[in-house]
């Protein structure tokens, strides 16, 4: 059980963040949960490294709240696997906390780097 | 999606992960093995990653119902005085419900016999004598065995029994009952056997069946007492079976023995005393059976005089065995069913009030993202939280009035061994916590769901509620007041009608009164000189017991189950039309009886020591009978006859009317009575009267024993003052006055405090306007009366909606009233009366308070 703490603990630290993500990753169309972890993976340039364990809990809640959909397709080559959608109330969603992402990284980023000061 | 197939799926998706993930690493140019291995690897654990993934599925609602729980149950620990009134409250109101719940679903629990919808009553109806119900003849019972209707049908008679045990002889009830008694309603006995057809005959019937009650109380439950033999009536018996424990007795009975017809009631159609129970033949629809009947008993109605105007009515003995208690049943359930609402709109009150005071708290969860939906939720999860807990409560409370209720021996209620707090009791005690959680809950989701906001935060801070709210407050109290009244009316009503059994002049004095009946044993006292010649040593002996002041034996005692009717005939006049003859009650008396009940004498004299067998033929009559029936004559020397065969008696003395108990008052009104003189009319069972210069009831072991030393195998049983016999009444009338009595009360004092609580919430928000009032010169008079003006205002609109109420529903407590109307005009003005002083009194505190209210502070507060 220890362990599923652990988990649990990394879903929480992560969630807004990781929510955000896999919600921008979708904006341009379905993916699997395979899919995304690999499209995070190269648009971070192998920086973000999203764990099984934090992003099947994190896609099902999502579908839960609203904001996403889910179906069964075929993939390219021919497997069957669950895709996920962005749904309108996902969309204004990614909005949202896109902007707060925006505020909060300027503000951050203007702690880290107060002006005048050389960076 | 069940959990099942999302379980399924979500299987399914990690594999198709699995798979991708290796796919993609042998396209780079892994090894099958190596490319399994490194995406096992990166997955991570399989199965934790789904555990942890279900996690997020559909509990969530569930979760959040327990996150509301665990916050109300905060809530309320936080208000720790507030939380215990109101579900102590509950407690009584949901006690209660639950309590009659237990009787009721006691009462609609099917008589354990096979295929009850088959079995019913037959009941002889005359609608010119105004018979309904009536018992048959045994010539009636023959012909309509022999209809073909009825797979078969039993007779039956009730009495009692002297039942000689080891030590002690007791009287019990029982039942004369002919073998088909028990093929009809298909039972099978415990152990032993049932009655065989040639234990009807005479000289066969020396046989007896135990009830169980009667088996484990007396005979200790032993089995091997089948066969053995038992002292009833004087006589030996042999028993030879014991019933079972489900078998539905029809009223106490716990003895069965064979009815024997004797020969002169096999020929008289006039002769009504056996109840008819049948099993209708396979077949045979209740409607045809009816109809058969029906045109059978027109034949015979046409045929024989005695049965003239004669119809039948078959009544299923579902339907008889509640009918008795339904009126009663109607009655309590509704009355406890007012008691809660009243409670209900209480606890809303209250919860409007302390809902304004957390407005702010709410207005700052919907500003933090809380829907309003959510807020109502978590309001309902806290009222029925407080409900339920008050259900758990109630079951003390329902506990104590199932033992009150069940402590009456309610003749009227069938299974009434089933009255207990079993489990379908506890469902209906969830269900209806639940249920009345949700009602008085709906009040504060409601006010929280139109709380504005932003005008909320406002607001609050300054404590003013809106004015729907306020009105919607007075609805509760207009609401209560009127449910109360129509409950008081009720209790006035019962109580009315009991007093007025109590205070009416009985036309005797039954202060310092024992009465003890004695029932002698038919066997050991065939011959009716036997009979009196007993009765008449008892009273001889209990007349010289000190403390006794004069002694004397009547066979029915007034106010008392026991009657006898008889037709009233006239030597010199035409016989009259059968439907036409008079009924009066007979009575016999040892000579003493007018004088040891102090009735006093009108004309003529009192029956007295010369009026023997042998002697002239007399009686005395009441001045009831004198007016009916010679009006403006003198009496004393007519004749009279009881039956037209009996002989013609001269009337000697006129005494004063008799209080006959409500019995024949429901039944008849008021009917003439006869007093013949025990010796000309001996009778097998009378009642004892002692008058006695002391306590009554110090002399009953005395009585006692004087009776066992004259015979033992006698009983005395129905021992009590006269005072206590005239207060008894009805099993069921007594119970539904205490109940009705506390429920009533109950329902006065939350209507008080809901009036209360409502002028004392409107006092404190106007104490500014008040403020403003008198630093105006308003004086403290013209603000109290302002104030009481407020509180009588809703209590007069409750009143008014009472009032109709009352009319409509109080005509279902009619078969319960003796000697008032169900709108009797006192009751309804003086229960009026006092609703209006209590709303008063309720409002006069906060009234009050209000004129102490200083202009300054007023003025100044927030």
């Amino acid at each position: 059980m220890a362990t599923k703490e652990r988990y649990k603990n990394r879903i929480e630290l992560l969630q807004g963040t990781l929510d955000m993500l896999i919600l921008k990753t979708l904006q341009w169309g379905p993916r699997h949960g395979y899919g995304i972890i690999q499209a995070i993976r190269s648009s971070s340039s192998d920086v973000l490294q999203v764990e099984t364990g934090s992003l099947y809990p994190a896609l099902h809640r999502l579908e839960r709240q609203g904001w996403l959909s889910s179906e069964w397709k075929q993939t390219e080559s021919n497997q069957r696997a669950k895709y996920y959608r962005l749904t309108a109330a996902g969309r204004k969603q990614l909005a949202a906390e896109h902007q707060r992402w925006t505020q909060l990284s300027s503000a951050i980023a203007g702690i880290m780097n107060p002006a005048g000061e050389p960076s | 999606m069940t959990r099942r197939r999302r379980e399924r799926e979500l299987q399914e998706e990690v594999e198709a992960h699995l798979r991708m993930a290796i796919r993609d690493r042998m396209e780079q140019g892994q090894s099958r093995e190596e490319a399994n291995y490194a995406a096992l690897a990166e997955f991570g654990n399989k199965g934790l990653v789904q555990e942890v993934t279900r996690d997020m599925w559909g509990w969530a609602s569930l979760e959040r119902l327990l996150q509301d729980f665990r916050y109300g149950a905060r809530m309320l620990r936080k208000n720790l005085g507030f939380t215990v009134v109101v579900v102590l409250t509950l407690a009584l109101g949901i006690g209660a419900n639950t309590a009659i719940y237990s009787v009721i679903q006691a009462a609609l629990t099917p008589l354990a016999i096979p295929e009850a919808g088959r079995v019913v009553m037959v009941w002889t109806e005359n609608a010119k004598r105004n018979w309904h119900q009536f018992p048959a003849s045994v010539p009636d019972y023959a012909d309509w065995k022999a209809s073909g209707v009825f797979s078969s049908l039993g007779a039956m008679t009730d009495g009692g029994f002297n039942l000689r045990l080891a030590d002690r002889t007791d009287r019990i009830n029982g039942l004369k009952v002919t073998p088909e008694f028990f093929t009809a309603l298909a039972v099978q006995p415990h152990i032993g056997r049932l009655f065989l057809t040639q234990e009807a005959q005479p000289g066969h019937s020396a046989v007896a069946i135990l009830s169980d009650a009667l088996w484990r109380s007396s005979f200790a439950a032993n089995p091997s007492i089948i066969g053995s033999s038992v002292v009833l009536d004087g006589v030996p018996h042999t028993i030879v079976g014991v019933l079972p424990k489900t078998f539905p007795q029809i009223g106490q009975e716990e003895i069965y023995a064979p009815l024997v017809f004797n020969a002169d009631a096999a020929g008289s159609r006039g002769e009504r005393f056996f109840q008819v129970v049948g099993r209708l033949r396979d077949g045979v629809s209740l409607a045809a059976a009816e109809q058969r009947v029906t045109e059978l008993e027109h034949r015979l109605s046409t045929q024989y005089t005695e049965d003239a105007g004669q119809s039948v009515a078959l009544q299923p003995i579902e339907d008889a065995s509640v009918q008795d208690a339904r009126a009663l049943l109607v009655i309590l359930f509704g009355a406890v069913g007012f008691v809660l609402l009243i409670a209900c709109a209480n606890i809303a009150n209250l919860l409007l009030a302390r809902g304004t005071a957390r407005q702010k708290e709410m207005a700052l969860r919907v500003a933090l993202g809380a829907g309003r939906w959510r807020i109502c939720r978590q309001l309902l999860t806290e009222s029925v939280l407080l409900a339920l807990l008050g259900g758990v409560v109630a079951i003390f409370p329902s506990l104590a009035a199932i033992r009150f209720i069940t402590s009456f021996h309610l003749d009227e209620l069938r299974n009434r061994d089933l009255i207990a707090l079993n489990s379908g009791v506890l469902v209906f005690n969830l269900v209806l916590s639940f249920a009345t959680g949700i009602l008085f809950g709906l009040a504060p989701a409601w006010q929280a769901w139109k709380t504005n906001v932003s005008g909320a935060m406002k607001e609050a801070s300054r404590s003013v509620a809106g004015g729907g709210q306020q009105r919607l407050r007075g609805m509760f109290v207009v609401s209560e007041v009127a449910l109360t009244l129509v409950l008081l009316v009720g209790a006035g009503l019962m109580l009315r009608s009991f007093a007025q059994m109590r205070s009416a002049n009985p036309g005797y004095d039954s202060r310092n009164v024992l009465t003890v009946r004695v029932a002698l044993s038919d066997q050991q006292y065939a011959m009716p000189e036997k009979q009196i010649a007993f009765f008449e040593r008892v009273v001889r002996e209990a007349r010289s017991l000190p403390g006794v002041v004069s002694a004397a034996a009547v066979d029915d005692l007034p106010a008392s189950d026991n009657l006898h009717g008889s037709g009233l005939f006239f030597p010199d006049r035409p016989e009259p039309r059968s439907e036409d003859v008079k009924v009066v009650l007979r009575d016999s008396v040892t000579s003493a009886y007018f004088a040891t009940m102090h009735i006093p004498l009108i004309r003529g004299r009192y029956l007295n020591e010369t009026d023997r067998q042998s002697s002239a033929q007399v009686a005395v009559i009441d001045e009831w009978t004198a007016r009916q029936n010679w009006p403006g004559q003198e009496v004393v020397g007519k004749s009279l006859k009881l039956g037209t065969k009996q002989t013609a008696r001269q009337i000697v003395g006129v005494v004063g009317d008799v209080d006959q108990g409500i019995l024949v008052k429901l039944l008849k009104g008021q009917v003439g009575q006869v007093y013949l003189p025990a010796t000309q009319a001996p009778m097998p069972a009378m009642t004892l009267v002692l008058r006695t210069a002391v306590d009554p009831t110090t002399l009953i072991p005395a009585m006692r024993s004087l009776v066992r030393s004259v015979d033992i195998d006698q009983p005395v049983f129905q021992v009590a003052t006269m005072d206590a016999t005239r207060a008894t009444g009805r099993a069921s009338q007594q119970l539904a006055t205490s109940l009705l009595g506390s429920f009533a009360a109950v329902a006065l004092l939350l209507a008080a405090i809901g009036i209360y609580g409502v002028i004392a919430y409107s006092v404190g928000q106007r104490t500014r306007e008040f403020g403003i009032r008198m630093s105006l010169g308003a004086r403290r008079l013209d603000v109290l009366r302002l104030v009481v003006r407020q509180g009588l205002l809703l209590a007069a609109i409750g009143i008014a909606v009472g009032l109709a109420g009352a009319f409509a529903l109080t005509r279902l407590l009619s078969s319960l009233l003796y000697g008032v109307n169900a709108t009797d005009p006192v009751t309804f003005a003086g229960v009026t009366g006092l609703l209006a002083a209590v709303a008063v009194a309720a409002s006069f505190l906060p009234a009050w308070r209000a004129t102490r209210v200083d202009p300054v502070i007023a003025l100044r507060c927030d």
